[in-house]
């Protein structure tokens, strides 16, 4: 008896002491042992590609690497967007992260910060350099100036008029380089009637939304200065929140349930004719193009243009290489051969998206000759720009925590606009922003 | 069950029983519809096109029976090496299971020793711990022996999770064997291993086997655990690829979804359907009793 | 040992027994232990160790980071939490939510064990299909019902609209359905465990006590409440309590039905703390949360066990 508590005691000691061991070895060793010079070198990159075309394109792409680089194999795994940022997380502290990492720009500034992505800036041949513009590369550099990332491909936000009801309700269909607002809003009244609203909006995620189309108005929310990013909510912020609950509440002009829904379960509505106008992701246009019920006919608007212009924030998909990767200069080689024009193109029309490198969007014009709305996406992503949000770090669980309840609460119009804006700073604050 | 009518023929009995007949159909006929509608719809939607999903006047039944879907998410879902990962771990758990509480669950029936007590209390108290108190530093301890992101880790981990239903089942199936079986087994002049192969197992058959096969169903739908310790996609778990069938922006192909959602489901259900009979005797006795 | 004992000439069963015990707490003693290995160090490796540095957890800052540093920092963790509302939210939450699935859990499975304990046709089709959410995946139920619950083309909105009522409730997205709906998933997905157990006590009540109390002239109700639950009281109380402590610690379900949206309405406590750890890095925070929880399911314990020990008593 008197053993077995003495060995009970003796136990929790040992845990104790271990407790400290494990976590003083804590950083681990990743469990791969590569030679760190000569020698064929593996290495691994999990590519989040959903679409059965852009997989497609990603296999062919690695494939052919792998053909005229026998000493560098990249190993192609299937990744999925819904948890990339969890995995991550338990990758980078398992030590077990993939040498090349596919995710978006809003995700990885935390992910730098924390020292986990290789600077890239040593290895990019200028042709990647120069194919993209400076403003979409400020979205992946770090706080330092590290370049954490190669950009890849971009979406925008566009409207999508169901030609038809427009013809129906007398409305000719607006041209022109860009479509305000007040326009927009104006349109939706028109074409609100019968039972049938002018917009359907899928907000269920709605900050993405909010953040990208607040550009338009110069609302930033952010102030970033070294490793400190303080909020701002303003007019300019809160801009477009305002119209789409003025639209829903005031206008009547969106239908305010589409508003809970996500984007992919609005599209019904849409085909069905319940609404004249579908906001998306551009690429929504491959599921308009390919799952549409017969006769039905849509075009892409002119881009939305706020106070300031039709500037959305670019959120390009990202090429990274992990920092404990044991072959960072040949997971960068890779990167940059990704990064050419031609497999970018190949990428961008599987996926539906459009190419941050100009060099490959001039492919994708000539292989799709403009059709099925590329002409007006194309041209949507010349006033695409870094916002601030992507390298404030606590960004992420400030979306999840604050500005995603808050918004939903705001466009169901159970909060005012002051609450709002309130909860929206205290929030910040709350993450230890 | 019986016992329970024979009060009910006496006199007024019978009236209400009259009324009550047709109440208790119709409230039986409700259960039915709340527990199998929901699996139903799940099959069907499994059968549609996704034409028919996205079109504007969704019947109720399917327009074509499209098997599509199902080739479409064995292929999208690697559904294959999926289903292959989630059974190694459940067949490697449940053996492992089964050979380290059978003789455990003897020793704690059997034998009243201070064991007894701590091993009772811990089955509770396992039962207690939120999960996230443990898998963090579990996850540290399994990447400090290299079986992070690993299916023998998991296997590990879900042997370790699944003994404590395992002992509590087994040590009422033991209970349940009349102690002077084996003392009679031992006058005939058997050894104890003898007295244990002969006589305690052949009993103990249907309860070894109900026990093994509520650790691999357990097993095959374990989420948590799989989660956090396997990141690599060609280790995957079932559960973890069903979780993870959606695209960049949350498109999810409903109809492969719902192939994919009914794949995963068969193995469990026909293994439940193979024990469902024993549940009520065997597993009870041990539950009532504890 | 045991058997130079047992090969003396037939005496009375009992006092074999009671010798055999007598030698067991020695010799059986160390058997036990022997028998119990195999089991032990896996278990003590794995579960015991693992749990207590993860308890040691909740009192350091240990976070995500390459070289990150970890401290122990006594109860700043446990301050920071008082202060953290959306953690008593999720809190409060999955009281909510563990309360109401267990009742109506308990109130739905009692009836169908009732049901499913009379003489009726297609009784043994229903008690297989009583069975078939426990079958079932987690993460297979919130797929399912997820495309139950849908607005546009799920089945439930649909018969609304057939019926006349508004049939366009986002049931999952809206702020004041999401927690209901996902209850009523809950309860779905744990009703058999709670009725193969209320049936097995129904079918152990004594018939005898049923046939006496009838002759002296109880009705169907009088008999069921002074006679069926009385005797059902032990396992009403444990499986009631085991009900409350697992549907607490609840996770897969809600995790891949709502993952705690929106907007937080079901973020039941697993899922946030899960958040904190493996979104956010801030593992000592979320094992600090780990451990209040603990607690609460402590006090579900004990009232479980004070409850067996009363039982047991009277």
């Amino acid at each position: 008896m008197k053993r077995r508590a003495a060995l009970a005691v003796g136990a929790l000691a040992v845990a104790t002491v271990l407790t400290g061991c494990a976590f003083g070895g804590g950083g681990g060793t990743t469990s791969s042992e590569k030679p760190t010079a000569e020698g064929p070198v593996t290495l691994t990159f999990q590519s989040l590609a959903f679409q059965d075309t852009t997989i497609a394109a990603t296999k062919e792409i690695v494939d052919s690497w792998n053909k005229d680089h026998p000493d560098i194999t990249v190993k192609l795994q299937q990744g999925s967007w819904d948890n990339v940022h969890d995995q991550l997380v338990t990758q980078f502290q398992g030590g077990t992260a993939p040498d090349i990492i596919h995710d978006e720009s809003a995700d990885i500034a935390g992910f730098a910060n924390q020292g986990y992505l290789a600077d890239l800036k040593p290895y990019l041949s200028d042709d990647v350099m120069n194919a993209v513009s400076k403003d979409v590369w400020k979205t992946v550099t770090a706080q330092d100036g590290a370049i954490v990332a190669a950009p890849t491909l971009l979406q925008t936000y566009v409207v999508f008029a169901n030609t038809d009801a427009f013809k129906k309700a007398g409305v000719p269909l607006p041209d022109g380089k860009q479509l305000s607002w007040d326009d927009f809003q104006a349109l939706a009244k028109k074409l609100t009637g019968d039972g049938k609203y002018g917009i359907g909006w899928g907000m269920k995620q709605p900050t993405a939304t909010v953040m990208n189309l607040a550009l338009g108005f110069g609302g930033t929310f952010f102030d970033n200065k070294g490793n400190t990013s303080t909020i701002h909510v303003g007019d300019a912020e809160l801009e477009v929140p305002k119209r789409i609950h003025d639209m829903a509440y005031t206008d009547k002009s969106i239908d305010p349930v589409s508003l809970t829904q996500s984007g992919s379960d609005v599209l019904p509505g849409f085909f069905k004719g319940s609404y004249a106008m579908y906001v998306g992701g551009n690429y929504v246009a491959q599921q308009l193009t390919e799952s549409a019920p017969k006769g039905f006919s849509w075009a892409v608007l002119p881009p939305l243009a706020g106070s300031q212009g039709t500037m959305q924030a670019a959120n390009p998909q990202t090429m990274s290489v992990a920092a404990s990767s044991k072959h960072v200069k040949q997971a960068a080689e890779f990167i940059d051969y990704f990064m050419n024009p031609t497999n970018q193109a190949k990428l961008a029309e599987g996926d539906w998206l459009i190419p941050a490198s100009a060099p490959a969007r001039d492919q994708v014009a000539k292989d799709t000759a403009g059709k099925n709305g590329w002409g007006a996406m194309l041209a949507s992503a010349e006033a695409m720009t870094a916002a601030p949000f992507q390298s404030a770090a606590n960004y992420p669980q400030w979306k999840d925590q604050y500005a995603t309840p808050s918004l939903q609460k705001y466009l169901a119009n159970t909060i005012s606009v002051d609450e709002l804006k309130k909860q929206l700073t205290d929030g910040w604050a709350a993450v230890g922003g | 069950m019986t016992e329970t009518h024979s009060a009910l023929s006496t006199g007024s009995g019978l009236a209400a029983r009259r009324i009550a007949r047709p109440l208790q159909y119709l409230a039986l006929a409700c259960y039915v519809v709340f527990l199998g509608f929901p699996l139903l719809f799940l099959l069907l939607t499994a059968f549609k096109s996704s034409q028919e999903l996205l079109s504007p006047n969704p019947t109720f039944l399917p327009q074509t029976w499209d098997f599509s879907n199902f080739a479409g998410a064995i292929e999208k879902a690697n559904l294959i090496q999926a289903a292959t990962n989630s059974l190694v771990v459940a067949v490697s758990t449940t053996i492992i299971v089964t050979l380290i509480s059978l003789p455990a669950a003897y020793a704690l029936a059997r034998f009243r020793t201070r064991l007894r007590t701590i091993a009772t209390g811990w089955i509770l108290l396992s039962q207690v711990f939120p999960f996230i108190l443990i898998i963090i530093p579990l996850f540290l301890v399994l990447k400090q022996i290299g079986l992070i992101n690993n299916l023998l880790g998991l296997v590990v981990v879900y042997t370790v999770w699944s003994l404590p239903f395992a002992l509590w089942m087994l040590q009422g199936y033991v209970a349940g064997i009349p102690v002077e079986l084996e003392e009679a087994g031992a006058m005939d002049g058997g050894s104890r291993l003898l007295i244990l192969r002969r006589i305690v197992l052949p009993l103990l058959a249907p309860g070894l086997v109900a026990t093994s096969l509520f650790a691999f169903i357990g097993s095959w739908n374990e989420f948590f655990f799989a989660l956090v310790l396997i990141q690599d996609p060609k280790l995957q778990t079932l559960p973890l690829t069903l979780a993870r069938f959606v695209g960049a922006e949350g498109q999810v192909q409903l109809g492969q979804l719902a192939a994919a959602s009914l794949l995963a489901t068969i193995p469990s259900l026909v293994f439940f359907a193979i024990i469902q009979r024993r549940l009520t005797s065997g597993l009870l006795s041990g539950a009532v009793k504890g | 040992m045991s058997t130079s004992t047992l090969t003396k000439p037939a005496p009375p069963v009992t006092p074999v027994k009671r010798r055999r015990r007598n030698t067991g707490t020695n010799g059986g003693g160390r058997d036990a232990w022997l028998l119990v290995l195999p089991a032990l160090i896996p278990v003590v490796l794995f579960s015991v160790y693992p749990l207590v540095q993860g308890i040691l957890l909740g009192f350091t800052d240990a976070k995500a980071g390459l070289n990150a540093v970890v401290t122990f920092n006594g109860v700043d963790n446990y301050v920071r939490l008082a202060g953290n509302q959306l953690f008593w939210n999720s809190f409060r939450i999955g009281l909510i939510w563990a309360f109401g699935v267990t009742a109506l859990q308990f109130l739905a499975s009692l009836g169908l064990a009732l049901l499913l304990n009379l003489d009726l046709k297609f009784r043994g089709f229903a008690r297989t299909l009583a069975l078939v959410p426990w079958a079932m995946p987690p993460v297979v139920i919130a797929i399912m019902w997820r495309l139950m619950l849908n607005p546009s083309y799920g089945p439930i909105n649909e018969a609304l609209r057939t019926v006349g009522l508004p049939g366009d409730t986002n049931w999952l997205g809206s702020f004041s359905t999401a927690l209901p709906a996902v209850i009523v998933v809950g309860v779905w997905a744990g009703m058999p465990q709670t009725t193969i157990t209320l049936l097995a006590g129904l079918q152990n009540v004594s018939a005898e006590l049923h046939e006496a109390a009838a002759i002296d002239g109880a009705g169907v109700m009088t008999r069921f409440w002074h006679v069926t639950l009385p005797a059902l009281r032990p396992i009403i109380v444990a499986i009631t309590t085991l009900d409350l402590i697992w549907n607490f610690n609840s996770f897969a379900l809600v995790f891949v039905l709502t993952a705690g949206g929106p907007g937080g309405q079901t973020m039941l406590p697993m899922l946030f703390a899960y958040n904190e750890a493996f979104r956010y890095g801030a593992f000592g925070y979320a094992a600090a949360m780990g451990n209040v929880m603990v607690i609460v399911i402590s006090v579900f314990l004990f009232l479980y066990l004070r409850g067996q020990a009363r039982s047991r008593l009277s």
